[in-house]
């Protein structure tokens, strides 16, 4: 019997697409009613480059293969679950140090000093684990954050899922996917398009055309 | 040498030696050579050696992982920065941060009150029962009077009470004070576990093992009690026998479960001691935006630890990924992903 939307066998995966975000903040309002930390929005959504663009973006936890998170957390307070879930800090652990907030290469922990402790998205485990949707999932109205099974991306979507990033040196894998259309071009390099803005090709003109 | 035996941690295990050397010096001085050593309670001291051993190998592992030897080190140097400053501000820290635990509050008054009211049960029968096993405690008659004791440290009497005050009344119900204490907040803690999905979400099985062995130590001890007052000492025998086995069981399970966490948590005075260090130093100056976003101390330490761990962010022509500050990490994973798509929209 399913109890949501995907049964046992769908292995449905979280795709963020930071391209389609219109700004509209029913992500940051459905995290907070998130189960796991009811009443704490843990997604980020800010303006990427005030200066040349009106476009916003979501930030989720990615969920690393070898979350950076973790290994430098001197408390053991994060753990990732069989399915690759990071979960937010184990709250007897967490001492608060920042540690995981600073060295996470996509600037996802939170650390909430009311509570001294880190906070993070966890997936909505309370509800993916019921086979439901994560919160910020189900209210994106241009499905920048979306989530289903690969075969639904594919039929409804266009673009190739891809979750390898470089940062510097560094190649993290993620559980999370996210959409490019060059997936032969390799990992996505996260300071790559530090060197561009968007008013610099507006139209991907200089992409296509090569040099 | 067996492959296990390769395994075990040397220096865990040398400290380990120590912890249990030091148990049972305590208990040989501190028993006046095992003169108020009581031998019904050997299995508890078994447990008890069991316990610091465990938790003495664990914590000295633990303490060897690069990050936390790293902010073990940074949080040492930083109160020895300042010390009689920190020295001073020691008691409020252990105070908000270990003793009154307002932190939870702020998260759930329930479960604030849930957690004070496990830790407040759970140090009132440490400090009945752990010198009871070591024999460093034991009651003494006031001469030919029954009713009236006195309470010995090792040799030295100090107070003296009658059985039937209040304080004699403590004295011998302390324990069964602190399970009421423990009961209280074991079923707090439970109803959210079994009503909260949030909570059920996230559950690992040492939740509700830590909860079943705190209810089990709780409950088996006032039985003993009920027995002795109302029962006339019926079924005090198999009832003490499993008590027994509750208790050691717990304390063979300290360095392994959940509540390690009470070991780990004075890591938290260090933490607020590298804080308040760092808040003083440089700041780190994000190489993107040019803000500063946290302790250079912090990204420094935290530039060492990462290459210990597998990770290496360092960019190629010079600089790290980790001199980003996290508001300009996410534009840039941004701004790659939309180069990716051919730009925004």
């Amino acid at each position: 019997m399913r109890s949501g939307q995907f049964g046992i066998d769908d292995n449905p995966v979280f795709v963020i697409d930071q391209s389609r975000c219109i700004g509209c903040e029913a992500c940051v309002q459905a995290c907070a009613e998130c189960g796991t930390h009811r009443g704490q929005s843990l997604i980020h959504l800010e303006r990427v480059d005030r200066a040349t663009t009106t476009q916003t973006a979501p930030m989720v936890c990615m969920h690393c293969e070898d979350p950076t998170c973790a290994q430098v957390c001197p408390a053991d307070a994060i753990k990732q679950t069989e399915e690759g879930i990071v979960q937010s800090a184990l709250k007897p652990r967490c001492i608060g140090c920042s540690n995981c907030v600073l060295a996470c290469p996509f600037g996802v922990p939170k650390y909430v000093a009311d509570f001294d402790q880190m906070m993070k998205c966890d997936m909505c485990t309370d509800r993916t684990s019921e086979g439901l949707t994560p919160m910020c999932a189900s209210v994106c109205p241009s499905e920048a954050l979306w989530y289903g099974t690969i075969e639904e991306f594919r039929d409804t979507r266009r673009g190739s899922l891809f979750r390898d990033f470089l940062f510097g040196r560094q190649q993290v894998r993620t559980k999370v996917y996210t959409v490019i259309d060059d997936a032969l071009a390799g990992p996505i390099d996260a300071l790559a398009g530090a060197t561009t803005t968007w008013l610099d090709d507006p139209f991907g003109l200089d992409m296509e055309a090569p040099s | 040498m067996s492959r296990s035996a390769n395994h075990l941690d040397r220096r865990g295990l040398a400290w380990g030696v120590v912890g249990v050397a030091v148990v049972i010096a305590l208990t040989f001085i501190g028993s006046d050579r095992l003169v108020w050593f009581d031998a019904a309670l050997v299995g508890y001291l078994f447990g008890v050696v069991f316990a610091v051993f465990g938790v003495a190998y664990r914590y000295a592992v633990w303490l060897r992982r690069p990050p936390t030897a790293m902010l073990n080190r940074r949080g040492w140097d930083a109160f020895r920065q300042r010390k009689a400053r920190n020295v001073v501000a020691l008691p409020s820290l252990v105070a908000t941060h270990l003793l009154t635990q307002g932190f939870i509050r702020k998260r759930s008054r329930a479960r604030w009150l849930a957690h004070q009211l496990v830790f407040w049960g759970c140090i009132l029968a440490g400090l009945v029962t752990i010198p009871l096993t070591l024999g460093l405690l034991h009651f003494e008659s006031v001469g030919q009077r029954a009713d009236h004791y006195q309470v010995y440290i090792s040799r030295v009497g100090t107070m003296k009470f009658d059985a039937e005050s209040i304080v004699g009344w403590f004295m011998f119900h302390a324990l069964d004070v602190a399970a009421v204490l423990v009961l209280a907040g074991v079923f707090i803690f439970l109803r959210r576990r079994l009503r909260d999905p949030g909570a059920m979400a996230v559950e690992r099985s040492g939740d509700f093992l830590a909860l079943a062995g705190l209810f089990a130590v709780s409950v088996s001890g006032l039985f003993l009690t009920v027995s002795s007052m109302w029962l006339e000492g019926r079924f005090y025998s198999a009832l003490n026998t499993i008590h027994a086995l509750t208790v050691i069981l717990g304390l063979m399970y300290l360095p392994f479960g959940k509540l390690f966490h009470i070991f780990q948590r004075p890591g938290n005075l260090g933490v607020a001691y590298y804080k308040r260090a760092n808040d003083q130093g440089a700041p780190a100056v994000c190489r993107r935006c040019g803000e500063p976003f946290a302790s250079a101390q912090q990204i420094a330490d935290l530039k060492e630890v990462l290459p210990q761990v597998g990770f290496d962010y360092s960019i190629e022509g010079g600089g790290n990924y980790q001199d980003t500050c996290p508001r300009c990490r996410r534009a840039h994973v941004t701004l790659a992903q939309s180069a990716r798509v051919g730009g925004f929209g």
